[in-house]
């Protein structure tokens, strides 16, 4: 990070962990389950967030002068919604195919409270530079906590990643299926996305004791 | 910082430019960009009618619509007739053909809006159903009628390809914002293929519908007599909705398939 | 009935925290407490109590593809519905910058307490859930939609407070230390929220009732000259099933 000062390389590298906006911030959490029993659909939404939350930032950052801070959370939302709405109405026009993956998306990036979280707590405090900065710095954050958690729940859920079958068949009984093994159903429905992120949370707070709550 | 964006009259202004903006540049988006996005729709019907047919480019386990720019000259060589059935207070009133509708409402049947036409059912008792005859593949004449209902999250809907006793040929669903990985598995093709086969009638000619069902004796679909298909783990809502919606549209087209019949 | 049906539905089956886990990172960081999560749960019932009803009628009479015909015919052609996201979302903000001048003014502590979660009310995801089911689930009438704007309300306010109960009383148990807090509250809402998918067997009754309607309404004849022997066999086939 040669380009990067050492505190604004922390704003980055910060969120990724000991600052996680969802394990730490209880941030975004409502689309951290609705959408990872698919690593796929996870990654989707991790870059749309990156976009969105970058951008977002930037902008909310270079109004935060002349914003009336009695209005402050219209401005905000109306900022995230006609961003995500006039991109996905460029996307219906221009790539339909695209935009049909990302449709799901939208209601869900629009409400995620990370993106107000952050406009609320950074954004309106700091420049943009290094408000973009922040942005990209907890949109990784979470979007790493998002796949973690696709992972597991397509892995032990469906037996599959990204929609390859890296178990073996099920119905064919081939690879780990031949010696018993079964999909857990479960781990497809969302309670367990919450228990997932919990686990998440044990193994990352045994590792950093600082973090612990009393 | 108790200074002029504190007062009454900058936020008053500020919100006003706010909305002239904002509102200005949606509303601006949204025109110019309507006839793009209705062109893509009209060629994404045309798609899921097709598909229904079994005029596709699947690969192994994904659905593949046929190529867009394909889409209208196929759907013109494919789809021989759309039918607009008048559907009034329990039975089938009137018949038109394609070209009838299109001197009266300048419409293709097909853009016909089902979400319209199910508040028509509600509101005044009378519908529009639309029906596209064509043939399959195989040559064989199929008739397509859409379907649509609601999932867990919002709209669903589908395109359902049955052959003259009313035995599925054919599926196609979609849906607007189900639960990647479980409710939107419905327009996976091992969730539709399930239906090709399913009697929607049963000996006597009476309406059964297809129960998307849990836990059925039955998870391989070998009985196509069932009236059952294997339902989506984790995804029980989803699965009801498509019965609902299966039983309450496709329900209205009986009669003119008792017709056929005669 | 229609009334009584739909509030309970949206406490229990449909309920906002178990079932479609909306509005999470308010229940999950404003649950430390039963008094701070009681102020919090009654500010989402009144929200959502008021915003529904009113986005009912914004979406009814001018967002709706042909709501404008009040205006004249000429309008009737209109389709505004790309706008009902922000403006759904500019009702809920207006509201909730409300409720948090009002809760201001009246009680500051419970304000303080509320911090950063009070703006947050507003991307609440359950007060916007809400909304946006009213529309795609095209709840019917002004009435309907209070009730399922009060009973999400409440079925929210119930799983906060339920929580709470909790967070409170397992502080005097041995949790493994990095999982105290937070952690542990993920995995307790988790085990709650299987639970509550048993409510989903309670309502099925209802539907019964109505698969035998439809198939009547389906086999209504044609014409005369078959009406007799489809009635026939339309009672046969009910007869069938009275006895399976």
């Amino acid at each position: 990070m040669g380009l990067l000062s050492k505190k604004d390389s922390k704003l980055i590298s910060d969120p990724l962990l000991d600052n996680n906006p969802i394990t730490i911030q209880v941030l975004g959490i409502c689309s951290a389950l609705a959408i990872t029993a698919e690593l796929q659909a996870s990654i989707v939404m991790s870059i749309s967030v990156l976009f969105v939350l970058g951008v977002g930032n930037v902008v909310i950052s270079l109004m935060r002068n002349i914003i009336p801070s009695k209005i402050r959370i219209i401005v905000q939302l109306v900022v995230v919604a006609a961003l995500v709405i006039i991109v996905d109405q460029v996307l219906k026009a221009y790539a339909y195919e695209l935009s049909k993956t990302l449709s799901v998306f939208v209601g869900l990036i629009i409400t995620n409270c990370i993106i107000m979280g952050r406009f609320e707590a950074f954004a309106l405090g700091n420049g943009p530079w290094r408000s973009f900065l922040d942005g990209i710095g907890n949109a990784a954050g979470y979007g790493f906590i998002l796949i973690l958690v696709g992972f597991f729940r397509e892995l032990l859920g469906s037996g599959t990643l990204l929609g390859y079958a890296v178990l073996g068949d099920p119905i064919e009984k081939t690879g780990l299926y031949a010696i018993g093994y079964e999909n857990n159903g479960f781990m497809l429905l969302s309670p367990m996305a919450l228990i997932v992120v919990g686990l998440i949370i044990w193994v990352q707070r045994s590792r950093n004791k600082a973090l612990i709550e009393d | 910082m108790e200074n002029r964006t504190d007062k009454n009259s900058y936020t008053l202004l500020f919100a006003v430019g706010m909305v002239i903006v904002v509102g200005g540049i949606l509303a601006f988006l949204a025109s110019s960009l309507s006839p793009a996005i209705a062109q893509n729709e009209k060629i994404e019907k045309q798609q899921n009618i097709l598909y229904a047919l079994g005029i596709n480019n699947n690969e192994g386990s994904s659905a593949v619509f046929i190529d867009a720019s394909e889409a209208p000259e196929e759907f013109k060589k494919n789809v021989t007739e759309q039918l607009v059935l008048t559907f009034k207070d329990g039975s089938i009133v009137k018949t038109q053909t394609r070209q009838e509708y299109m001197d009266e409402a300048n419409q293709e049947p097909y853009l016909i809006d089902v979400k319209k036409q199910q508040n028509l059912q509600k509101t005044e008792g009378t519908r529009l159903l639309p029906l596209f005859v064509g043939k399959n593949p195989e040559g064989k004449t199929l008739y397509v009628a859409p379907i649509r209902g609601k999932g867990l999250w919002d709209a669903i809907w589908g395109y359902v390809a049955v052959d003259e006793d009313m035995v599925v040929q054919g599926a196609y669903f979609d849906h607007k914002g189900e639960t990647p990985g479980l409710g939107a598995n419905i327009k996976q093709t091992y969730f539709m293929d399930d239906f090709t086969g399913e009697h929607l009638l049963n000996d006597s000619g009476v309406f059964k519908g297809i129960t998307v069902a849990k836990g059925n004796a039955d998870p391989k679909n070998n009985d196509k007599n069932d009236y059952e298909v294997d339902a989506i783990a984790g995804a029980t809502i989803t699965g009801d909705g498509v019965t609902a919606m299966i039983k309450k549209d496709l329900g209205l087209y009986v009669p003119y398939f008792k017709t056929l019949k005669k | 009935m229609e009334h009584i049906e739909l509030f309970f539905k949206s406490i229990f089956i449909d309920n906002m925290v178990f079932a479609t886990f909306l509005g999470m990172c308010s229940y999950l960081a404003v649950s430390k407490k039963v008094s701070t999560a009681v102020g919090l749960g009654a500010a989402v019932i009144f929200v959502l109590a008021i915003t529904v009803p009113l986005n009912w009628m914004l979406d009814q009479y001018i967002l709706q593809p042909g709501a404008l015909k009040w205006l004249g015919a000429e309008y009737a052609s209109y389709d505004l519905s790309f706008l009902s996201f922000i403006m759904f979302i500019a009702t809920i903000a207006t509201m909730v910058q409300l409720v948090e001048i009002i809760v201001e003014k009246f009680s500051p502590s419970l304000y303080n307490s509320l911090g950063i979660f009070l703006p947050l009310i507003a991307v609440n995801c359950a007060i916007l859930g809400g909304s946006l089911f009213m529309q795609s689930r095209e709840i019917a009438t002004l009435g309907l939609a209070t009730t399922y704007g009060v009973g999400s309300g409440i079925g929210w306010f119930l799983a906060i407070l339920a929580i709470a109960a909790i967070r409170e009383k397992i502080r005097y148990s041995s949790v493994p230390a990095p999982l105290r807090g937070l952690g542990i509250t993920f995995i307790i809402t988790g085990l709650m929220a299987i639970g509550f998918m048993s409510f989903g067997g309670m309502l099925t009754g209802g539907d019964e009732e109505e698969k035998s309607d439809t198939n009547e309404l389906s086999v209504m004849p044609v014409d005369e000259s078959n009406e007799l022997t489809i009635q026939a066999t339309a009672l046969e086939d009910k007869l069938t099933q009275v006895n399976q």
